[in-house]
């Protein structure tokens, strides 16, 4: 267990926005209820295409949320992460002035940035239209975000933006963590944000890696994944920072690992030993042997090689038998594969199952894969205590990240909604 | 703090290929700029940069290994060849899962990205080619990197526009800190391309340098950068695994400080005063008094918003200070990219490593207009026992790092 020594890092706040909820309270009520949000997308032409859909955010002008002088030049991709942000700084009770910008930090994970603006850019060029306006291309850069959040909210200490791909806003978390348990500050902004694109878009329909129906992780008949986008953003803070404010926590973090398979750039290997290495490093890391683990929020994207591969991982982790207990769920199969911000969207999902005590569904599950025969918690959600829970996420690349999340004493909780 | 020690490292630069070409170029200070001839610059706004030449990456990877990769990342795999060769890091005797690989870079793969979407352009769905898209992602350099040496502890790429590859110098620093590795290979790499030129034009950021093929390119100060390409990987090894395998270190990691102020995207901050701040506190925290600092690397780029904050910088961090460091502007020589910083740090620590100071180039210089016409001083005698490097980013980053000699 941890040392009383060592500083505790707790989540005092959250801010989503995703297809199936634009604040958390949405979210949660969607996630709980197994709400989907894929559909149409209506963002760019998908014709052609042989999947049409994604989990894309509904709001019809996200720019309406805000003050025009906050938002110039800001790229779909800035707007649902500062829509999380505004949200998360609110809820962890950081007002203007009312916190020390010195010292805290900011660790996005990001995927493709303001790539959206950089392809409607290009696409008025290609057409011969009238000049695009090159602003919107100050956007384009993944570090875009975390700047503006930045500047925004006055973060005057570490500042980093990582983009590994799908583990990028996972591996924020994780950075986030090390920098308050290190001393370096108390409080940090993690998370991360990611909007559609055609070269996603086309991309993952190029590898024939998505589900021409909205996608159905651990189903035998699952075809791939399906895409989406949204932001979630995580307030971490110093366990007795946080309580000296008076703010209650949704959860712990107890620890995480990083790997990497060096393997193959877009499959996993098929032993599943980089998967498992991950989850075994986070769980030692954060000092808790594999029987205190009562949920797991699987990477679980429908595709039918990561499905597999996930499954294995947990029972060589776990063993059989214990595996076989954990109820196990993705998130993905309601907000989409939402890349950049998919790990601190599942993170805030983990959260929230912490402290609901109840663990979210995988819906679109219809028939059993004699491959993926671990309880997936289907298309319903379900009460479970949970005392600690995992939240995976693996991306291109073989980068893999695995947080651990605990349950905080009830005096410091906050209360179920 | 972990004492943390560089043990390894490999370049890939417009100043030359591999180490030696490159420091060579370094301490003669031999522009790298240069006429691109890798692309059609047809319409761009500047047809020169700091291109890399002559890189043939046949020499140092298989056919079937190089051939999907992007130039990016083809340049950091090379680089991290040749920085674990320097190291002597053999990996049958090592603990590959203790070991990480953390990159920066600012665009990763942008021809990639750049060649996909025109073929989605022209053609639709059908124009989505395969082996394209997995080098878009800006991990796939250290991916790759993590691929050819079969590396498997923490592997993660940071994208923190012109601090990339300090930022991934922090974290790899972090994680030797944290107990989570004894090794990393840290870096950054980023290549030129048409469709990055073409929005760095249309920004109007750029150097408005054009010239034929007989014309040597002149840049302006203080009228718009120049970009740049190339890779740096440095073996940064925790100091008891560094001492246990004999290595022989290039310097130490003293400090690694990042601060930020509000920058709005695409400009600096509103002043110097955090870039003071975090030079200060770096300082600090490798408990130096700054008239023991030989050299300073800046980011100047040739943009007059960065070059006049780093003027400011200097004069007010220096004033009183009875030596004047080496001021050395690598980006002058070399362009400027995501991945420079690692560029940056290799320099420092190969003069660290020869007793021989970088040539510098009086601190006016960024505060002055018109054309480069360099005078850079050499002090080749002068050893050079406590670098610094500072490093400012649009929207408002800043980061400051602290090299000090390795004394056996």
């Amino acid at each position: 267990m941890v040392s009383p020594t060592v500083r505790r890092v707790v989540v005092s706040g959250l801010g989503v926005i995703t297809s199936t909820g634009e604040c958390v309270p949405a979210f949660q009520q969607a996630l709980f209820s197994g709400a989907c949000g894929i559909g149409a997308v209506d963002l760019f032409d998908t014709a052609g295409f042989p999947c049409r859909h994604a989990g894309q955010v509904k709001h019809r002008d996200l720019r309406s949320l805000f003050n025009p002088r906050e938002i110039k030049r800001a790229s779909r991709c800035d707007l649902l992460g500062l829509a999380a942000a505004r949200e998360a700084f609110a809820d962890a009770g950081l007002a203007p002035g009312t916190y020390d910008g010195a010292n805290a930090a900011i660790v996005l994970g990001a995927g493709t940035g303001g790539l959206h603006s950089w392809e409607r850019y290009c696409r008025r060029v290609r057409s011969g239209a009238a000049a695009p306006c090159p602003s919107q291309l100050l956007g384009v850069p993944q570090c875009t975000i975390t700047d503006r959040i930045a500047s925004h909210y006055s973060i005057g200490g570490h500042r980093a933006t990582i983009a590994t791909a799908c583990s990028s806003s996972a591996t924020s978390i994780g950075y986030g963590f090390d920098l308050i348990r290190s001393g370096a500050c108390d409080i940090v902004i993690t998370g991360g944000s990611e909007s559609l694109s055609e070269c996603t878009f086309a991309g993952f329909s190029s590898l024939r890696l998505m589900d021409a129906r909205a996608c159905r992780p651990f189903d035998k008949n699952r075809q791939g994944l399906s895409l989406g986008e949204g932001a979630a953003i995580l307030i971490l803070e110093e366990y007795e920072h946080a309580r000296k404010r008076g703010i209650a926590a949704y959860a712990e973090v107890l620890g995480y690992a990083i790997n990497c398979e060096a393997f193959h750039m877009t499959s996993p290997h098929p032993d599943a030993g980089g998967m498992s290495a991950v989850m075994s490093g986070a769980l030692e890391r954060a000092g808790i042997t594999a029987d205190h683990v009562d949920y797991i929020n699987a990477h679980g994207t429908g595709t039918p090689v990561n499905d597999t591969t996930e499954t294995l991982a947990i029972k060589k982790v776990f063993g059989e038998q214990l595996a076989a207990a954990i109820p196990i769920s993705s998130t993905k199969s309601m907000v989409g594969h939402c890349l950049g911000a998919s790990g601190a969207i599942e993170a805030a999902a983990t959260v929230l199952a912490i402290l609901r005590q109840a663990v979210p569904p995988t819906v679109h599950y219809e028939v059993p894969d004699p491959a993926c025969d671990l309880d997936y918690v289907p298309n319903h959600a379900r009460q479970h205590p949970i005392r600690t829970a995992l939240s995976n996420s693996f991306a291109f690349g073989g980068n893999n990240t695995s947080l651990v999340f605990g349950r905080v004493d009830r005096a410091s909780a906050r209360t179920a909604q | 703090m972990t004492e943390t020690l560089i043990t390894g490292i490999g370049v890939i630069s417009s100043l030359g290929i591999g180490r030696e070409a490159f420091w060579e170029q370094c301490r003669c200070a031999r522009s790298g700029i240069r006429r691109i001839t890798g692309f059609d610059t047809g319409g761009l706004q500047s047809n020169c940069a700091g291109c890399v030449e002559g890189f043939n990456p046949a020499a140092w990877l298989p056919p079937m290994t190089y051939r999907r990769m992007s130039r990016t990342s083809q340049m950091a795999v090379t680089a991290s060849i040749e920085a674990v060769q320097d190291a002597r890091l053999d990996f049958a005797t090592l603990e590959r899962s203790r070991v990480a690989v953390i990159m920066g870079t600012a665009y990763g793969g942008s021809s990639c990205i750049g060649e996909f979407f025109d073929g989605c352009i022209d053609e639709g769905p059908q124009g989505a080619h395969p082996f394209l898209f997995p080098e878009t992602v800006p991990n796939a350099a250290a991916s790759h990197i993590a691929i050819y040496h079969g590396i498997t502890g923490p592997n993660c790429t940071l994208c923190q526009h012109d601090l990339s590859a300090e930022a991934a110098l922090h974290y790899a620093a972090n994680l030797i800190e944290q107990g989570h590795i004894d090794i990393a290979l840290v870096g950054g790499s980023d290549e030129l391309s048409r469709a990055l030129l073409t929005c760095y034009g249309a920004l109007g950021v750029l150097n408005d340098i054009t010239v034929d093929a007989t014309e040597p390119p002149v840049p302006r100060l203080q009228a718009g950068l120049v970009p740049g390409e190339g890779a740096a990987v440095l073996i940064l090894e925790k100091s008891s695994t560094a001492r246990t395998r004999g290595a022989q270190p290039y310097g130490i990691l003293t400090a690694a400080v990042f601060a930020g102020a509000a920058g709005a995207p695409g400009y600096y901050a509103g002043s110097h005063a955090i870039m003071l701040q975090a030079l200060e506190r770096a300082v600090s925290q490798a408990a130096i008094d700054r008239s023991r600092i030989d050299q300073i690397s800046v980011s100047a780029n040739f943009s007059g918003a960065l070059d006049r904050r780093e003027y400011r910088l200097l004069t007010d961090f220096l004033k009183g200070c009875p030596r004047t460091p080496a001021i050395h502007p690598l980006k002058y020589l070399m362009g400027d990219f995501g991945g420079a910083g690692a560029v940056r740090a290799a320099a420092l620590l190969l003069s660290m490593r020869r007793q021989e100071r970088l040539p510098g180039l009086d601190v006016e210089i960024l505060n002055t207009q018109g054309p480069f016409l360099p005078q850079w001083q050499q002090d080749c005698g002068a050893a050079a026992r406590v670098s610094v490097m500072t490093s400012t980013n649009v929207g408002g980053a800043t980061a400051c790092l602290v090299f000090t000699a390795f004394d056996t």
